[in-house]
């Protein structure tokens, strides 16, 4: 073990991975702090880069801003009470109400200290879960394995802010979209209707791209901009850290954990980490009443939470190919182009990309404390940018890098036709997430469908039979009809004479 | 761009039928019982059930209305025009002159307009999206024609590295 570390030491201590870390820890903290512009949106933007790097470099650069980014979206939120990023979203109100009262310090202090310590968390959860489970996934046939990502895909749907049937249809209009191309179990053209540029499929990147980028931009277009954040001095942003640390361990301790959790769990990311630990925080507080009127309880809590779901994301994602949260998507396709096929073997074939996959992750929740710092005393600069300068550049961004993965302008047209789509499918209460992640697994369900179909002879009672199987299928299946259920459930109630009540 | 869940249930409903269809004219492996067609038909018939529930409302009541963070300061707009909305198809519209032009224009020419079309939509001045139609397509080119080694398009315009 000794020996591996020290190999995975020497992959991450090289001047490209130095480098591309900072660039990309920069970037990150910028474009996070940037109201409308997501840490997906990021990451995604990032990816073209990705190509022309070492696997390892590549890797990095996508854990270095994906953490700075969740970090800094609390940025605006504390100063403008605007999230940057979706997952800061949870507790903007309450930062923005410490500003207010001249606390500023201490709030944006609390997100950068907790938010290092709960990727940290992430990180060791990462490195303690993902040995273990590798060893059981050793053992899953495709049987498993189709429903571990049926249950995946379920997930998302299940926590999406939307009605779960709306979430079902955007996740089966991403194995649509999966479908298109040649590679499938025939080698046929499918869903190409003649065009030679769709006979290689639709890449989940230039997709990804489109849903969040462009449509972004298409966004930006109707709403108002932002008001420009007023300049001003911060004093220390550090004073405070510790004795809040002491003063809410268990809140911070209890944060770590449930962004664990939700990290964990396919489809959920750092928007509901952040989201159901503030909840949590303002439920069990022996201040409830203070929430909302500047109280940083909540901030160490839900900031916590999202970075360390950020780490934890990464655990289904290395092991079975199956994306924690949108971010761990994208790094999904990175990892296939870069040869480091997810799935339990990489732990045994690739162990020192693994540990430098794990150093990573810590080195950068590290430099997100000095450079969290600089970045919020340069905020009152980056903030001002104005979102009219910003967005062009970003439409550029999507033109070439859609361009840059297949070198054809393909790639150009994917990125403006789901532009488009991102925007309706947000439009009308559609998640895209749900969608993206059918793009992502779409491939690996089919294979691991069909493969299982060939092995039953067409028989699907062997998907049942085996009893990890078994439990797999009960969840997705259940997850899959709760909603028609509890719809069945709410018809009959309201059709009885007794006074009904809301079931959730 | 908001539509009634009726019209989007029903063309799920559309879509999934269709995608059923296209998969059950695909050839079958010979030999082999499952082959490309099973997948987008169950895809298909999915997408198509989806499609009727959210038609007929179901899981609608799930739905959370987006929450509207007030913007403190900020300033009353006037009620826009009908064809306001068809700005949202701006920035795709200028994706696909890009590929329409950039092969003939240089990738430093397209760049300029989308970057000019873009800003000036988004409200700037001519003051600030000029400057930035000439600097931005410089940068971006910079990095990845020079550094990352991206063949763009050098057009009417080439650059000097």
């Amino acid at each position: 073990m000794l020996n591996t570390l020290i190999e995975a030491f020497g992959l991450i201590t090289t001047w490209e991975v130095i480098i591309a870390m900072m660039a990309a820890s920069v970037y990150g903290l910028v474009i996070g702090s940037l109201p409308g512009l997501s840490a997906t949106m990021a990451t995604a933007l990032l990816v073209p880069v990705t190509f022309y790097l070492s696997p390892i470099a590549a890797i990095a650069t996508i854990v270095a801003a994906s953490s700075m980014a969740i970090f800094s979206g609390d940025i605006p939120g504390a100063l403008l009470r605007i999230p940057g990023t979706p997952a800061s979203a949870a507790y903007a109100d309450e930062a923005y109400a410490m500003t207010r009262k001249g606390e500023a310090e201490l709030a944006l202090g609390a997100g950068v200290w907790f938010s290092a310590v709960g990727g940290i968390a992430g990180t060791l959860s990462l490195m303690i879960l993902a040995p273990p489970l590798a060893e059981i996934a050793l053992s899953f046939s495709t049987f498993e394995y189709f429903w571990l990502a049926l249950l995946g895909l379920m997930c998302a749907t299940l926590v999406a802010r939307s009605s779960p049937v709306k979430a079902i249809a955007g996740m089966f209009i991403g194995l649509l979209v999966s479908c298109v191309g040649i590679e499938n179990p025939g080698g046929v053209p499918r869903f190409t209707f003649g065009f030679t540029d769709l006979f290689g499929g639709i890449e989940p990147i230039p997709a990804l791209v489109g849903v969040f980028a462009v449509a972004q931009v298409m966004r930006a277009m109707l709403t108002p901009e932002p008001p420009p954040i007023p300049r001003r001095k911060f004093g220390s942003i550090m004073a405070g850290q510790w004795r809040l640390t002491k003063k809410y361990q268990w809140q911070m301790t209890r944060g770590n954990i449930i962004g664990i959790i939700i990290g964990v769990l396919p489809g959920a990311g750092a928007d509901m980490a952040a989201w159901v630990s503030y909840a949590m925080s303002k439920r069990f507080s022996k201040e409830p009443e203070k929430f909302g009127t500047g109280h940083v309880e909540g901030l160490v809590e839900a900031g916590a939470s999202n970075n360390a779901s950020i780490a934890s994301g990464w655990v289904p994602s290395l092991l079975f190919g199956i994306p924690g949260d949108t971010i761990a998507a994208i790094a999904i396709g990175v990892l296939y182009m870069k040869g480091l096929n997810p799935g339990p073997t990489l732990f045994t074939e690739k162990a020192s990309s693994m540990y430098a996959i794990y150093l990573m992750f810590i080195i950068a929740n590290i430099m997100m404390i000095p450079l969290g710092i600089v970045m919020i005393r340069l905020a009152s600069y980056v903030l001002r940018a104005p979102r009219c300068s910003v967005m062009p550049v970003i439409m550029l961004c999507c033109a070439v890098g859609s361009f840059a993965i297949g070198n054809n302008m393909f790639g150009v047209v994917t990125v403006a036709t789901f532009g488009v789509i991102g925007y309706v499918m947000e439009a009308n209460g559609y998640p895209v997430a749900a969608m993206v992640l059918g793009i992502v697994m779409g491939t690996m369900v089919e294979q691991a469908f069909v493969t299982s179909l060939i092995k039953s002879d067409g028989s699907i009672l062997p998907f049942f039979e085996r009893p990890i199987s078994a439990i797999l299928a009960s969840m997705a299946i259940g997850a899959m009809i709760w909603p028609v259920l509890v719809w069945l459930w709410r018809r009959l109630k309201r059709e009885s004479p007794a006074p009904a009540t809301p079931a959730r | 761009m908001r539509l009634p869940d009726r019209v989007t249930g029903l063309f799920l409903v559309g879509l999934g039928a269709a995608a059923a269809y296209g998969g059950w004219l695909l050839p079958p492996v010979p030999g082999q019982p499952v082959g490309p067609n099973v997948f987008p038909l169950v895809i298909g018939s999915g997408l198509a059930l989806c499609g009727l529930a959210i038609a007929f409302g179901i899981g609608h009541s799930f739905e959370e209305e987006e929450e509207i963070i007030p913007i403190e300061g900020g300033e009353a707009k006037a009620p826009p025009g009908k064809l306001y909305g068809l700005r949202t198809l701006l920035p795709p519209a200028l994706l696909l002159f890009y590929v329409a032009a950039a092969d003939r224009l240089g990738f430093i020419i397209t760049a300029a307009l989308i970057v000019y079309g873009t800003a000036t939509a988004l409200g700037a001045r001519w003051k600030l999206s000029l400057p930035l139609a000439v600097l931005a397509p410089i940068g971006i080119h910079l990095i990845f024609s020079k550094l990352l080694r991206v063949p763009l398009p050098i057009g009417l315009l080439p650059m000097p590295w």
